[in-house]
């Protein structure tokens, strides 16, 4: 299990919890204090992760398409901060 | 002028707090209740989380248990408060999606509705403005922290305004590890930071406060505030509320 947390330059603070398998994510919790408009979305987006690749470009492109397809607004951090912050987990 | 409710200064349990809330909000919805500003204080001293973050990883429990501090998890994003009871003056307001003061920007919803903490400020003599995403600063530190959420068909913002700040209790309660609470480290706060208190350097009382808001959220966002009560079906609500979710660990500690 690891751990990291990451300050986004001007935004707020990610916290995350990584459970990997392999080189994939297994489990992660995402955490800080963030906006997410609606809330609810944020179990849904840690679901979506459940064995995404560790490689930052495919973290932020899965977030990414996540939150317009879901039309989940973020504030305080972006889908390439939380996936800096994952990999900084790993 | 368009008519909020408004629910004068109480004092209540983190629990009663964040449920009330959510039971405001839900009879708005149900078309039971008008749009809310309520006021209140936490008795006893609490600390709240933001939704998304971990309780464990922000607060340290054993000191809060120690002190007699409760703990509790918002409905709402952002950080963790420390509520003191005699130190700060908690505000809420909800509005339906339909109201004119309802934005669909969330940054420029924010501005709108600080603007109420800022008109109070200025009212007891402190010059203070919104900085996005969610704070309000006087002189570059932050004298309030607002969070909003959007659900139910309505926007419920609330937020803290800091009478008086007592940065000790404040590190002991949020967890910082033990070795980083230097005296630099307290400084630092002391910079980032201020309260009524200390701006006007005199002892503010909480009634001055209480007023000013009240007064302060009236000019700024041109509503007429309608002294109210809650509904006993509210209060029913919020009570159910806290058996169900606000009162339990599952809620609390759910990150």
């Amino acid at each position: 299990m690891g751990s990291s947390t990451y300050k986004v330059p001007g935004g707020k603070l990610l916290k995350i919890r990584l459970k990997t398998v392999g080189y994939k994510i297994e489990k992660v919790t995402i955490m800080g204090d963030f906006f997410l408009h609606p809330e609810d979305a944020l179990s849904d987006l840690e679901e979506r992760l459940k064995g995404v690749y560790l490689e930052s470009s495919s973290i932020k492109s899965v977030i990414a398409d996540f939150l317009s397809k879901s039309g989940t607004q973020i504030i305080g951090a972006d889908p390439a901060d939380i996936a800096t912050a994952i990999m900084m987990a790993v | 002028m368009d008519e909020v409710r408004f629910l004068d200064l109480e004092i209540r349990s983190a629990h009663m707090n964040m449920a009330l809330d959510e039971a405001i909000m839900r009879s708005i919805q149900a078309g039971h209740v008008p749009p809310t500003l309520r006021l209140y204080r936490w008795q006893p001293s609490a600390v709240s989380i933001g939704t998304f973050q971990g309780m464990t990883e922000e607060v340290d429990l054993e000191y809060c248990k120690r002190n007699g501090i409760d703990h509790i998890r918002r409905l709402t994003g952002g950080g963790a408060v420390y509520h003191d009871y005699g130190g700060e003056v908690t505000y809420s307001i909800i509005l339906p999606n339909d109201h004119r003061l309802v934005s669909s920007d969330i940054i420029e919803s924010y501005k709108i509705l600080c603007a109420g903490v800022v008109k109070a400020l200025d009212i007891l003599g402190i010059d203070a403005k919104f900085k996005p995403i969610n704070d309000v600063v006087t002189g570059g530190k932050k004298i309030s922290g607002n969070a909003q959420t959007r659900r139910r068909s309505c926007v419920l913002q609330h937020g803290t305004t800091l009478l008086d700040l007592d940065v000790e209790v404040m590190f002991s309660v949020l967890k910082v590890p033990q070795e980083k609470i230097s005296d630099k480290m307290i400084e630092d706060v002391r910079q980032r930071v201020t309260s009524v208190r200390e701006v006007l350097g005199r002892e503010v009382g909480v009634d001055e406060l209480v007023v000013a808001l009240g007064d302060g959220f009236g000019e700024a966002l041109g509503i007429e505030l309608v002294e109210g009560e809650l509904s006993a079906a509210e209060i029913e609500l919020a009570e159910s509320l806290v058996e169900e979710k606000y009162g339990r660990d599952e809620w609390n500690l759910s990150r």
